[in-house]
């Protein structure tokens, strides 16, 4: 059917999603942002996305604080700097394009039911979250960090889908890219510590 | 549609292969579809991956950019 629709260089995955063994993310395909009306859509995207980034700081601040090893440290700590960094990114572009009913607002207000810094990507609740790294491994602490970058990793590569106007979508892309090399270094830091 | 009459149309790559194309490429410069049922794909998807369960598939094709690599599961 899709190679008679036109499209080219059509393939499929032997097995299919059972024998992935790569990256994995979870959550519904458009994460509730397909219900934002679209004369607002772009704002909402970046409210939804600044509220999320601070519920990965706070993650990453935590368990920076939690672990002896000093490699993880230096990654958990660079992560807090680059979510911040994320924010600022945002919330310029929230200003420089939502609408004027928006422009004093803080990005929180536009999406009340994701209080920002409570949860993170894919719907987990950062004190949950930073509860069960108690007592584990750095390997485990690890692997949940790669499961929440993978969901970010997702979550921005559909915003940029969803974004209404071609600034927003650079953004969005430029930040999927951030959070491809966030997955990337802690790949490198399992692959160290096996 | 029968999913296996689905698949058997096309080439297919081992996850290894499909995990190195995907690397560090751009992800707007493919197509990355998952035609599985909305329940199966929250549970887990690829990155990025783009739902499009089998039966929408026809009506929903224009989604997709024809003049990009199409990886498909």
């Amino acid at each position: 059917m899709l190679i008679d629709a036109g499209l080219k260089d059509v393939i499929g995955m032997e097995g299919g999603i059972l024998a992935w063994k790569g990256l994995v993310a979870s959550g519904p395909p458009e994460a509730g942002m397909a219900y934002f009306p679209q004369e607002e859509r772009s704002e909402k995207l970046i409210a939804l996305a600044w509220a999320l980034e601070e519920g990965s700081r706070r993650f990453y601040a935590g368990v920076a604080g939690k672990t002896q090893d000093r490699d993880a440290v230096a990654l958990f700590q660079g992560l807090v700097s680059a979510e911040e960094q994320h924010k600022s990114t945002l919330l310029k572009l929230f200003h420089e394009i939502a609408h004027d009913a928006y422009a004093s607002k803080s990005p929180e207000a536009l999406v009340p039911d994701r209080p920002a810094g409570e949860i993170m990507e894919g719907g987990m609740r950062v004190d949950e979250a930073l509860a069960w790294t108690a007592g584990k491994n750095i390997a485990d602490i690890l692997d949940l960090s790669i499961a929440l970058e993978s969901n970010a990793f997702d979550l921005y590569m559909k915003m940029e889908r969803a974004a209404g106007e071609e600034h927003s979508k650079q953004v969005f892309h430029a930040l999927s890219e951030e959070e491809r090399q966030h997955l990337n270094r802690m790949t490198l830091l399992i692959e160290k510590r096996a | 549609m029968d999913p296996q009459t689905f698949f058997k149309e096309i080439p297919s790559w081992t996850p290894d292969k499909i995990r190195e194309f995907l690397g560090n490429k751009d992800h707007t410069s493919y197509n990355l579809v998952d035609v599985r049922q909305p329940a199966e794909y929250e549970q887990g998807h690829l990155p990025g991956a783009r739902l499009i369960p089998l039966g929408d598939l026809s009506s929903r094709i224009n989604e997709l950019d024809r003049a990009k690599p199409t990886i498909v599961y």
